[in-house]
């Protein structure tokens, strides 16, 4: 249920502005309305408004028993989708992730990965478009281990024509260990004014 | 002091015959029947082995891909929406899955990918999608047909 309200909440955030001026302008615009709506069409005393209102009550009501799970720390282990070196991770505490190529963080440098898609615990999930606010989840990681990886051969060869190329390359390779995934503050609280963003957003 | 006879001026045929074998017959060594202890043989399809390893890590990524999309399709057709359209209905809600990641939520975290499927599917049929069938289920209830957000 919760799921389904929280899809209804993504969908609504922007209600209470456009509406009432969208639907006016939509149902102007449109020739055959009987023809090409699969939907009745509205009535005209349909108050957006007042919908949107209802919405926004359940909404919070939703974030209410999130955050009240999350004071009572029962929401067990958070996983958590990131964005890091142009790939997406999956990541759960505890985790070893492996970033390819070159990439400057050192050995033992802690670092917070900021671009959260998408986390989740046992009963809900929060979906970022396209990522969470920053500063609500929060995920640290350590660089564990810089090494290169196994020798790949780069071979070529053309047969009859005299043509073999071969080469030989290693790559860098990185391993982040994840330390925490945590939701630092309570959900769709009202932002406070923003402390100083990090400089580095990996 | 200069040396002008004919073997001076032959082309040096490489390293040392033994250790030049030695290599392609080490990469041959787990090969069966003559293709392991003959050198005219081994190196032949130590040859091929080598250039379809080179090809071939390519082909994985493509590999691994044409997977992802498999299991992100069955996973979103077991809700009744297409690929097509849930990526779609994905990409207008601004959420920046990749294919990699909705697959890994399709198989380890159902619950969260029915989600997206719902997101998805609401915003298709808001915005009016051929593929939806059905219409909104947030139209249905407040009777606000045609009624766009965002």
């Amino acid at each position: 249920m919760s799921f389904l309200a929280q899809t209804v909440r993504q969908v609504l955030r922007q209600v209470p502005n456009r509406s009432l001026a969208l639907t006016s302008a939509m149902r102007s615009l449109s020739i055959s309305p009987a023809f090409h709506q699969q939907n009745k069409p509205a009535p005209s005393s349909v108050d957006a408004s007042a919908i949107a209102k209802d919405q926004l009550k359940e909404c919070q009501s939703i974030c209410e028993r999130i955050n009240k799970q999350v004071a009572k720390s029962e929401q067990g282990r958070l996983f958590a989708v990131v964005h890091l070196c142009g790939k997406q991770f999956k990541i759960t505490p505890g985790d070893i992730i492996l970033v390819e190529g070159y990439w400057p963080p050192t050995i033992g440098d802690e670092i917070s990965l900021d671009k959260v898609l998408l986390a989740g615990a046992r009963d809900f999930t929060l979906v970022g478009r396209p990522i969470l606010e920053p500063g609500l989840v929060s995920v640290k990681a350590t660089v564990v281990e810089k090494t290169l990886t196994h020798t790949k051969t780069h071979f070529r060869k053309k047969r009859r024509k005299q043509y073999m190329r071969i080469n030989f390359q290693r790559s860098p390779n990185t391993m982040i260990r994840i330390n925490s995934i945590e939701l630092a503050r309570p959900v769709d609280a009202k932002t406070e004014p923003e402390s100083e963003p990090s400089k580095r957003l990996f | 002091m200069v040396f002008l006879n004919l073997p001076l001026l032959v082309r040096a045929r490489g390293p040392d015959e033994f250790w030049r074998k030695r290599r392609i017959f080490k990469l041959a060594a787990h090969y069966r029947s003559r293709t392991r202890n003959v050198y005219s043989l081994a190196i032949r399809s130590v040859h091929r082995a080598l250039a379809y390893a080179t090809k071939g890590r390519k082909l994985k990524k493509l590999d691994m891909a044409q997977l992802w999309t498999t299991r992100v399709e069955a996973g979103c057709q077991q809700y009744g929406v297409g690929l097509d359209t849930f990526k779609e209905g994905l990409a207008r809600s601004d959420i920046l899955l990749n294919k990699k990641m909705l697959s890994d939520l399709a198989i380890w975290e159902p619950r969260s990918f029915e989600t997206l499927v719902k997101i998805s599917r609401e915003r298709a049929a808001v915005e009016g999608l051929p593929d939806i069938k059905r219409p909104s289920a947030f139209n249905q209830v407040y009777g606000l047909s045609n009624l766009k957000l965002d």
